[in-house]
């Protein structure tokens, strides 16, 4: 049973602790100690910062620090043939989000002269400075402001990409993009399958910042993902740093389908890796298996990614303050990090492959759990993977209320801590107790 | 907001600043405000309408009730053969009119709108590859340009010759890339900020630049639709050559235009966003064709919208959903009908120059419903697309999982249960394939 007072769950924690320590000299050991020397940055003797060493955006081993790592991305499809004479192959350089995200669009508009970047503020740049010299470069025609209408926006986009162009629309942020969601849902989407084929807005994509950023309140920090995961017809797309950003926006931009490409706002600038320089693309509908693992699959995509990356890092590694919460039998485990990238169409077999392997699944989403997009997944996998599963689908999501309230940085802290929670509270209770080898059945 | 100075310089020069009339300035040196050309005055003066003399925004018209030009009215340049076409797609609307709403009544199509001859004119002063984004009235666009009753007919019936959509919108709901027509949607509206779109598309293509518009149709209810706005604001300001034909019929649906709006109808707006605008009469098909030609000209030179709101009055039913006698007296649209025809104001015209008798009437008359009943005959025995179609066309390019396994889903229950349940096996009987190729997925 669960222990309800917090010194006997200490106490508890303790004995494991050191029964860990005793009985289990095995493998997994090993593996714990290699991921805490990798992801803590310090090895020195003076105690650790209050917050203990956490990896962050800024020093997440998920970015790509190499021009090696970022050569060999999963997935990546060159466009062009690489010129035998060139020597030392392919490039990459240091970006930040927003930068990878402007030579998407430089790209693209230096290669399809039918394409053109509009939206509110664009010309100059761009409130996150995505268009950076872009209407410089390409002229007035092709990158310009529109009056400050997002259906307005949305419905233009479709008409350039009826008649066969390619456009490139900016929302400001995405929670402005519900005025928009007619032209989206009930135009954009059906044009193809109304029309009998005969008509597309297939050129279209719809660029817009999404998630927290701290201080956003209720209406710079939406996560809409969801609301257009029901609208058939629509490819929804979201990055996790800037070499996705770059090869997943020009694989939306070049998709023959309405593509809504949402840009996490925090990783803007927070994000930096090498990116290539050449023309790539990243293939729609595909998740990425970012850590591989064989105990419990951890499903999530756009900022979360960090967090989870975090979490999965006070797993193996607690910091003393709540080292006693965290139960010992619980820190080697092999957990499959997943980023979805792509919400509609999501990649279904990826995850159920995974779930299957794992049979336990925690989908983690900055958006609220009711209606969420991991609602929808944990209704899938769980008829896919019934017998396989043994532990019920969670869901560690913003709350269905007021979600990120002013200057408390509160979506991380609410995504770290439900996290967290679900380890120490939930996970912890006996009948869910880390077993790797437990099946359906036990629990029934 | 960064805004272009050759933008800021043309305004300046268009609304000329009459600073000598200006009795006191507010300040000394500053004539205007910033971003504004507005002069500044020290008397309080509120305004409500646009022609600047209180006055509603005139009419325009060629020809009176009984088919005379008016008195210094400039006809369009027409020869008998092309008043003769003109009359014909007249007469084809409300001739397929009646059939469509008589089948309709009997429940072998669901669902029609009426029209308005309105459309003709415009269609006649539009180049054939202008393009068209209509509302749902507009299938004469089509007709004019050759769409043909059976493909009409094929769309209502939504049978293998609906090349629309394969018969998977409601009737009416046309479309044709080849000409130029954009498939129609219910969404009241969407058309509008597209249509803006489609126009800048066709600044930006070298082939038809300065040759071909775009134009919009829809009702003066839909412009009441937030989308309305947003069209006509962005191609004004994003220079578009777009063409906004607006029918103002005095109704939608139930909604007389008194409680759609209490301004001087559509066309009073036209200048809030800076485009050139002008009002018709829409039962007048050669006042019509004048205005459009004219807005024609000037969307290509200019490369901006313009606006007709065409008054006219809507003597059909909403649709056949729709009893209008619930809500207007039935002998307010009789009137309208006996005195303010627009298919009769054109034939006395016709008569008056020769072109046309009752002899003429008559044969016409026969030969269209001839026509069109052997369109419908033909259509009402085709069958429907392949059942498999309800799955294809939701993506372009690879299909998604889902759709692949949605459509094995139905053909492992149509294989289950198509021939042992009548209902299915009835239903299935309508398909082309009756449901065959779907099945051999399963």
């Amino acid at each position: 049973m669960p222990s309800t007072s917090p010194t006997a769950s200490i106490a508890r924690t303790r004995t494991l602790l050191s029964s860990w320590a005793s009985s289990r000299p095995s493998s997994r050991t090993t593996s714990v100690q290699c991921l805490t020397q990798r992801r803590c940055n310090s090895t020195s003797v003076e105690p650790p910062p209050a917050g203990g060493h956490l990896p962050g955006v800024a020093t997440s081993q998920l970015l790509k620090t190499t021009r090696d790592a970022a050569l060999r991305i999963p997935g990546l499809k060159w466009v062009d043939e690489l010129d035998s004479s060139v020597l030392g192959g392919r490039e990459t350089r240091k970006m930040n989000t927003y930068q990878a995200i402007r030579d998407a669009m430089a790209i693209a508009l230096a290669k399809d002269n039918t394409a053109v970047v509009f939206g509110e503020d664009v010309a100059f740049g761009g409130v996150f400075r995505c268009t950076m010299g872009l209407a410089e470069e390409f002229g007035r025609e092709r990158v310009f402001n529109t009056p400050l209408t997002e259906q307005g926006i949305a419905g233009f986009g479709i008409g350039l990409a009826a008649m066969g162009q390619t456009a490139i629309a900016e929302i400001q942020f995405a929670d402005y993009i519900f005025p928009a969601f007619d032209q989206l849902v009930n135009e954009a989407a059906k044009i193809r399958y109304r029309s009998g084929g005969t008509f597309n807005c297939g050129g279209l994509t719809i660029r817009t910042p999404t998630m927290a950023v701290g201080h956003g309140g209720l209406y710079h920090s939406q996560s809409p993902e969801a609301f257009f995961m029901g609208a058939s017809g629509l490819k929804v797309v979201i990055p996790r740093s800037p070499a996705q950003a770059k090869g997943l926006l020009l694989g939306s931009i070049r998709d023959p389908n309405p593509v809504i490409f949402m840009e996490p706002k925090i990783l803007y600038r927070s994000a930096v890796e090498q990116v290539p320089v050449d023309d790539y693309e990243l293939p729609l509908g595909k998740a990425e298996i970012l850590i591989p693992g064989s105990d419990v699959t951890l499903l999530t995509w756009g900022t979360p990614v960090y967090h989870c990356e975090t979490a999965l890092h006070m797993l193996n590694s607690p910091s003393p303050q709540i080292e006693p919460f965290v139960p010992a039998s619980l820190r080697g485990a092999k957990v499959e990090l997943i980023d979805l990238r792509s919400i509609l169409p999501w990649d279904m077999e990826t995850v159920v492959e995974s779930v299957k392997r794992t049979g336990r699944l925690v989908i983690v989403h900055e958006a609220g759990m009711t209606a969420g997009a991991g609602g929808e997944i944990a209704a899938e996998v769980q008829k896919r993977c019934f017998l396989k599963l043994k532990a019920p689908v969670r869901r560690v999501t913003g709350w269905d209320s007021l979600r990120w309230a002013c200057n408390m940085r509160s979506s991380i802290f609410r995504t770290r801590s439900g996290f967290w929670m679900l380890w120490s509270r939930r996970w912890h209770t006996r009948s869910y107790a880390f077993q790797p080898n437990r099946t359906l059945n036990t629990y029934l | 907001m960064i805004r272009p100075l050759q933008r800021l310089a043309g305004s300046a020069t268009r609304r000329t600043v009459q600073s000598s009339s200006l009795r006191r300035l507010y300040a000394t040196g500053a004539q205007t405000l910033p971003k504004s050309t507005s002069p500044i005055v020290s008397k309080l003066d509120f305004f409500n309408t646009v022609t600047g003399n209180g006055t509603t925004i005139p009419t325009y018209r060629v020809l009176d009730g009984a088919g005379q030009p008016l008195e210094g009215a400039e006809l369009p340049e027409i020869d008998e053969a092309f008043a003769r076409r003109l009359y014909e797609h007249m007469q084809l609307l409300p001739t397929l009119d009646n059939v469509l709403y008589n089948i309709q009544r009997q429940g072998k199509i669901s669902f029609y709108y009426g029209e308005e001859a309105t459309i003709i004119g415009s269609a006649a002063a539009l180049e054939n590859d202008d393009e068209v984004l209509g509302q749902y009235r507009e299938m004469g666009v089509l007709l004019w340009r050759g769409f043909g009753l059976d493909k009409i007919m094929g769309q209502c019936f939504g049978n293998k010759e609906d090349t629309s959509g394969k018969g998977r919108q409601m009737p009416v709901h046309f479309g044709s890339p080849s000409h130029h027509f954009h498939t129609i949607s219910s969404p009241l509206g969407t058309q509008i900020p597209q249509a803006a779109g489609v126009g800048y598309a066709l600044r930006r293509d070298p082939n038809r630049r300065s040759k071909s518009i775009a134009t919009c149709y829809f009702g003066e209810g839909a412009a009441s639709e937030g989308d309305f706005h947003a069209g006509m604001m962005l191609a004004s300001t994003i220079p578009s050559p777009t063409l906004y034909i607006a029918r103002n019929n005095g109704f939608a649906i139930s909604t007389p235009s008194s409680e759609q709006y209490y301004g001087d109808g559509i066309a009073a707006r036209g200048p809030g966003y800076g485009i050139d605008t002008i009002r018709v009469d829409g039962n007048d098909v050669l006042a019509v064709i004048n205005a459009v030609r004219e807005a024609r000209r000037r969307c290509l030179t200019q490369g901006r919208a313009v606006l007709v709101e065409a008054m006219s009055y809507r003597v059909g039913h909403h649709s056949t959903s729709d009893d209008s006698f619930a809500y207007r007296p039935r002998s307010e649209v009789e009137d309208r009908k006996r005195i303010d025809n627009p298919i009769l104001r054109f034939r006395y015209f016709m008569e008056s120059q020769g072109w046309w008798n009752a002899e003429a009437e008559d044969e016409l008359k026969a030969r269209l419903k001839a026509d069109v009943m052997k369109a419908f005959k033909r259509s009402e025995n085709l069958k429907r697309w392949e059942l498999g179609e309800l799955f294809t066309d939701v993506y372009g390019g690879e299909e998604p999982w889902n759709i692949t396994e949605q459509r094995q889903e139905l053909a492992g229950l149509l294989k289950k249960y198509g021939n042992a349940w009548e209902p299915w096996r009835k239903e299935l009987a309508k398909f082309s394939d009756g449901g065959e190729s779907l099945m051999k997925r399963a």
